[in-house]
């Protein structure tokens, strides 16, 4: 009997790791629903939908709700807040227990083509058609919210990448926004040459140095080429992409980076442009509103599209969207795309534009507190691609973020790492089969 | 069966079912995942059988690496936290002034979260900010000055010391919860027969402290197997996957990747290799205390 009691006690003490090693839910509920809507509710009148969003850049959305909830008093509208990662992981939870909220933020790519490719999300074709989406939305935000020729979200931001500086530094040195790809590396030995760091890259994480990398494949490979490689028609053993790895190992060893770049947090880099002591960061549109957050001013700031010689000179680009439950109710469906219009629409940007981000929206006005905003969305005219970790599946887009790390700490030579992203992207290909 | 007999049944019954259905249950499940090829929503998974275990031990080079850093983890709790933990309570067990104050400073960071810790330790080591790299600037140590976090050699055992700096704290209040119950006579007695302080301790306060070992071992053992939230806050597993551990690579996978079934094998790596350890530390422990 004893030898039971210590096996039992041995494999509760085992199954407790098991389920500590489940992940908590780092999320904030905000019931927007008051409580004489759920009396209402009660007597059958009302729908209350279930809204999952972003924690932060979404500051505006409480006032935002309520104004909707007063305008349609037959719907409610019960929001939870998730931070990045904990959004994501509680999607796919809620996806496998069959536990969506009736809507729910998500990016677009591969993140939000998960949920749509496995009919989670409503076909929201013919609800795009009646209601003249094409003349309210950037056609590019609707077709980032599209899979397999499926509206599958509506769209509510698109954001556009570009290299940010500090006008001061730039006008001590004499430097102008680069034309050319030759220029912008002229500028980043100037800038080293000065004590500056050129580029204020934090890539923890991944995203910062990818951001690179995309542009050097673009420059590399030629717009064709590189979307080969995103949609994984072509080999990443290709000496594109070996040049495109070989310039992150040559500007870490010119000391282009923050010392520890690999590890830094994107926020730590970015401390180093305020105080100026970096030239140049690579972030996109709602980088306006996070100069204001930290107590700068934007107009002390400028950008430019990074210069990659390609003719269109394509802009990195992503897109933000609601998707809808295909399972929910047909009433909580309806609620929920009329909710998901407002958010989007001209009135709620143009009310809350300071704090909006890059509205999907063709018609919306510019605030002067965002002066980036409509050059960079400008930026996008000649067309875009779609952010790398967005376009590769997310297990080969974490196989970049190795190699470029591995190349940067000479753990791999540029050859070695698109060696090692071939045989990422041969074994994610065969998984699928 | 005697009322005698069936008594304990009774009592431990509403623990032992909601233990069965919340934890064991979901463990078998995730067993049982683990022989799948599954992206968690479709309803077709496909039998791989041990697929997904060879492919983890065969082919993932992310998988062997979090297995070392979790081993490493795992030693290095048991030696330097369980080690300096005992060390600490030793000394805030005699009788000297400001004792209580002294308990709750080494006590305080065990209580804060993990990426609390993770977010101060991750400024502390910046590389031209960062107070390591200042404080080594200052003393004139400049060859010294490292970017901590960024480099594979040091990431680890960086992270670990903000881990050994949080997690002190508990070992040290069950080892002095421990050196109360131990009564003044055995020493007094040793006193008298003239051992000198190290003898006391060697054949008195540790042989007496068996069954606090017993708690603090397992509980320890648990928490750097499931190692997580400040390898997340402070390298996000990086640079070069070099942090990762298997919980964070089972997080990656299954969430991040929708491979449930590998990250299902990864969780019962972990599981077996605690298995391992636990089960002949806890019979063999328990043979010898009054636990």
């Amino acid at each position: 009997m004893k030898k039971w009691i210590l096996l039992l006690t041995g494999v509760l003490l085992v199954s407790i790791i098991a389920a500590g090693c489940s992940s908590g839910n780092n999320s904030g509920t905000v019931n927007n629903a008051s409580p004489s809507a759920d009396n209402t509710q009660n007597g059958g009148a009302k729908v209350n939908i279930s809204l999952w969003v972003l924690n932060t850049g979404w500051e505006w959305l409480p006032e935002a709700v309520r104004d909707f909830e007063q305008t349609n008093p037959n719907i409610s509208v019960e929001v939870t807040k998730y931070e990045v990662d904990p959004i994501k992981e509680a999607l796919k939870v809620a996806a496998s227990s069959k536990t969506l909220p009736d809507m729910w933020f998500t990016w677009g790519g591969s993140l939000g083509s998960f949920y749509a490719e496995n009919g989670m999300t409503m076909d929201l074709t013919q609800v795009a058609a009646d209601h003249k989406w094409s003349e309210i939305y950037n056609q590019t935000a609707i077709d980032m919210s599209t899979y397999d020729g499926k509206v599958s979200g509506i769209p509510i931001h698109l954001n556009v990448l570009g290299m940010w500086y500090p006008k001061n530094v730039y006008q001590k040195l004499n430097l102008q926004a680069p034309a050319t790809f030759a220029e912008f590396e002229s500028q980043l030995q100037t800038l080293k040459d000065n004590n500056i760091t050129p580029l204020a890259f934090g890539s923890k994480g991944g995203w910062h140095t990818m951001r690179l990398t995309e542009q050097l494949l673009e420059h590399f490979a030629g717009p064709e080429l590189h979307d080969k490689l995103n949609s994984l028609d072509a080999s990443w053993n290709d000496p594109a992409v070996v040049k495109a790895f070989g310039k992150i190992k040559e500007y870490t060893d010119k000391g282009y980076f923050p010392m520890g770049y690999s590890s830094l947090d994107p926020s730590e880099a970015e401390s180093l442009i305020y105080q100026e002591a970096a030239g140049i960061i690579n972030e996109g549109t709602w980088f306006d509103g996070t100069i204001i957050t930290n107590g700068f001013n934007p107009k002390d700031f400028d950008v430019f599209k990074f210069p990659n010689d390609q003719t269109p000179s394509r802009a990195s680009v992503f897109a933000e969207m609601f998707q809808i439950n295909a399972e929910t109710e047909a009433a909580k469906q309806e609620a929920a795309i009329k909710f998901g219009e407002y958010l989007t629409s001209t009135d709620v940007i143009n009310k809350y534009v300071e704090d909006y981000g890059s509205p999907a929206a063709l018609e919306f006005n510019i605030s002067d507190t965002t002066p980036h905003l409509k050059p960079l969305l400008d930026s996008a005219g000649d067309g875009g691609f779609l952010i790398t970790d967005q376009a590769l599946p997310q297990e080969v887009a974490q196989k970049l973020f190795e190699a470029q790390d591995k190349v940067a700490l000479d753990e791999w030579t540029p050859q070695q790492a698109a060696e090692g992203m071939d045989k990422a992207v041969t074994a994610y290909k065969s998984k699928q089969k | 069966m005697t009322t005698r007999t069936l008594k304990p049944w009774l009592f431990l019954m509403p623990a032992l079912v909601i233990y069965l259905t919340v934890i064991f249950v979901p463990s078998i499940y995730t067993f049982f995942l683990s022989f799948f090829r599954w992206n968690g929503v479709t309803p077709d998974k496909e039998f791989v059988g041990l697929g997904n275990y060879t492919d983890l031990i065969m082919n993932d080079t992310v998988f062997a690496r979090a297995l070392r850093n979790n081993l490493l983890w795992t030693i290095g709790s048991l030696t330097l936290i369980m080690g300096f933990g005992l060390i600490l309570a030793l000394m805030l067990n005699k009788k000297l002034k400001g004792r209580i104050v002294f308990r709750g400073i080494f006590y305080f960071p065990y209580v804060l979260s993990g990426i609390i810790v993770a977010t101060g330790w991750t400024w502390i080591y910046n590389p031209t900010q960062g107070f390591v790299n200042k404080a080594l600037e200052l003393l004139g140590l400049e060859s010294w000055k490292h970017a901590w976090l960024a480099e594979p050699k040091t990431a680890l055992y960086a992270v670990f010391v903000a881990a050994l700096w949080q997690g002190i704290g508990q070992p040290m209040v069950l080892f002095l919860a421990g050196l109360q119950t131990i009564p003044q006579d055995p020493y007094e007695a040793a006193y008298i027969d003239g051992a000198k302080p190290h003898q006391s301790f060697w054949y008195i306060t540790l042989p007496l402290l068996r069954e606090t070992f017993v708690i603090v071992i397992a509980t320890t053992l648990i928490a750097s197997m499931k190692v997580y939230d400040i390898i997340y806050g402070m390298t996000g597993g990086g640079p070069a996957e070099s942090t990762q551990v298997l919980s964070s690579w089972m997080y990656n996978q299954t969430f991040k990747f929708a491979n449930i079934g590998t990250g299902s094998a990864i969780s019962f790596f972990l599981v077996m290799i605690s298995m391992i350890v636990i089960i002949p530390y806890v019979y063999y422990t328990t043979k010898k205390s009054h636990v």
